[in-house]
């Protein structure tokens, strides 16, 4: 059996909306985030994951099962939809106590792990309350819980962030790592880019219904050649250094950082250029540090999608 | 917050069958249903007019005290007529009920959004739309067919198995009249329910249907002089369909045979309503 979530050429259409098109994945256990702007099939893509649409073509295996089978795919897949979305009148208990008997789970059972899952997300002092009083934050996190109440081995998040207080999202993410580390799928779409750097294992980034890149970011950026690599560079003598390294021709551009103790360069060839700084660092140029400017999310975003949308 | 150190583990005990899943959403329903105290009261009121049709069947059995009374014996006759009556009050109040309740079981989730929550469990549309219906299905059995056969039951202790053995028949009709009038209320209130987001309109709808519906037919009727116009009229043809079922003598233009097939057809309409209405996801066309 598979031990991972795998499309191959799903193609998915609303009548004649796009909803992704000829996508093809293999999602290993670990933080996955899905990236892009609205529109971009984030959710298709985690409706197609959960069975919850069917694909117009091709073919979804999570860890093995079908997604057609929900008795048994739900047995270890948790969804959170992004929406608002919950039946009138219940409690934050009865909420989660009612999909985990909907699950299969029996009476007994159901109470004990839904008062697991509301204390994994902090929520037993609201618990009783109706779900319409409750704050956004709260709201969202009741909705997590209901997903990762059966601890389910696959975790679909659909925006999971949106509406928490630093604090609570810093819980959170604690949660979905520890998740992680149990050897959990953990899939979140987000556009909270500079969270999604720190907490994915991987990206996948999606623009107008087509995977655009997929990978640890590292890897991706490294494969972006149009974009120069951008390079900041901490020393003492920046105009010395640049000028040095003008005589270079890969290096396109620099600048000089506004305190003048830092140097940001822009090279066509990165691994030449660090080769040539181990030079320029035997010749006597003392050098603080060199780091990638732009191997995060947010600029591989910027150079494969654009800057619309996107949340620093 | 508590994050739990540990390897993960699965959920490792028994599970429910998977038959019995749609009873959850059995329970939550019913439960919000009899929140509102304008609903439990209609409920009780539905039990009038068969405990008057109780006190009758007593008295029709007790000669002694009709005549001590004044009232002539042959006035109370306990046949299929009777429970015809019997039916045909309690299919209005059944109707009404469904008015009261049906439009509440499906609206507010599709208003809250709330369906990929059920879909994102082991419960596909059918169990869903099953779950709902039986909540109606259930409410309505306990005004229509249920106090109707017990009705019966009651008068065979008081007339005898010779009577029972000559009109077991009329059990048989008021259960299968019960259970055809149930499935076109509560597939008709589901429909609307699925397709009008907000309760009262939805309500509002159910009530229109049934009666421009029988306005709509007689006009048809009279503006191009046919009778098929009643096809038009939902509370036409399950009183055809009654009648043929009790073995009435009433004049009506349709026979029970072409009624039951409107009837199924009205029933597969609603069907492929519900279907096409509930899905996980609204598709965009």
């Amino acid at each position: 059996m598979s031990d991972r979530i795998i499309f191959e050429d799903v193609s998915k259409f609303y009548g004649e909306i796009l909803g992704v098109n000829r996508v093809n994945l293999s999602i290993p256990p670990g933080i996955t985030s899905l990236v892009g702007p609205n529109g971009s099939g984030k959710t298709t893509l985690m409706n197609l994951m959960t069975g919850l649409v069917k694909p117009s073509r091709g073919r979804i295996e999570v860890l093995g099962h079908p997604t057609n089978d929900p008795e048994n795919l739900f047995k270890f897949v948790g969804y959170s939809t992004q929406f608002d979305a919950f039946p009138k009148g219940l409690t934050g208990f009865q909420f989660i106590y009612a999909y985990l008997c909907l699950s299969g789970m029996p009476l007994q059972d159901a109470e004990r792990t839904a008062w697991q899952a509301i204390e994994r997300v902090n929520m037993v002092d609201a618990a009783s309350r109706k779900v319409a009083a409750y704050s956004k934050g709260m709201r969202q996190r009741i909705r997590l819980a209901q997903a990762l109440a059966h601890n389910p081995k696959v975790l679909v998040l659909d925006e999971p962030l949106n509406g928490l207080d630093p604090l609570a999202r810093s819980e959170m993410i604690a949660l979905f790592r520890a998740s992680a580390a149990e050897g959990c799928y953990v899939i979140i779409s987000s556009h909270i880019l500079h969270e999604v750097d720190v907490i994915s294992d991987q990206v996948i980034l999606l623009s107008n219904g087509y995977v655009v890149a997929e990978g640890q970011i590292q890897s991706v950026r490294s494969e972006i050649q149009e974009h120069p690599t951008q390079i900041l560079i901490r020393c003492d003598r920046p105009r010395e250094l640049a000028a040095k390294l003008f005589e270079s021709e890969y290096t396109i551009e620099a600048s000089i950082h506004n305190d003048g103790r830092g140097l940001l360069l822009k090279t066509r060839d990165a691994d030449r250029f660090y080769l040539a700084m181990n030079q320029l660092a035997l010749n006597g140029v003392q050098i603080e540090s060199i780091a990638p400017a732009d191997d995060d999310v947010l600029s591989v975003y910027e150079y494969l999608i654009g800057n619309e949308e996107v949340v620093r | 917050m508590a994050v739990y150190r540990r390897n993960y583990r699965p959920y490792s005990g028994t599970q429910t069958p998977e038959w019995s899943r749609f009873l959850v959403l059995f329970r939550y329903s019913r439960r919000n249903l009899f929140q509102s105290k304008v609903q439990t009261g209609f409920f009780v009121l539905c039990f009038l007019w068969p405990i008057v049709c109780l006190v009758m069947i007593y008295l029709a059995h007790r000669a002694s005290f009709l005549a001590k009374l004044g009232v002539p014996s042959e006035l109370i006759s306990i046949d299929n007529m009777f429970f015809f009556r019997f039916m045909s009050v309690q299919g209005v109040l059944a109707f009404l009920m469904t008015a009261f309740a049906g439009p509440g079981l499906i609206s507010p989730d599709l208003a809250n959004g709330a369906l990929p929550l059920y879909f994102c469990r082991p419960l596909s549309r059918a169990e869903y739309v099953l779950g709902k219906s039986s909540v109606l299905g259930i409410l309505l059995s306990q005004i229509t067919w249920i106090p109707g056969v017990i009705l019966f039951a009651i008068q065979v202790s008081f007339a005898g198995p010779k009577w029972a053995w000559n009109n077991l028949w009329i059990a048989g009709s008021l259960v299968v009249a019960s259970l055809i009038w149930i499935a076109i209320l509560s597939l008709l209130a589901m429909a609307l329910s699925a397709w009008v987001k907000w309760r009262i309109v939805a309500g509002a709808l159910l009530l229109a249907v049934m009666f421009f519906g029988a306005g709509f037919a007689q006009a048809i009727d009279a503006v191009m002089r046919t009778d098929s116009g009643h096809f038009l009229d939902l509370g036409y043809l399950m009183w055809a369909v009654w009648i043929g079922l009790f073995k009435v003598d009433a004049e009506n233009s349709i026979s029970a045979f072409p009624a039951s097939i409107a009837l199924l057809v009205y029933c597969s309409i609603c069907l492929l309503l519900l279907m096409r209405k509930v899905r996980a996801y609204e598709v965009v066309r």
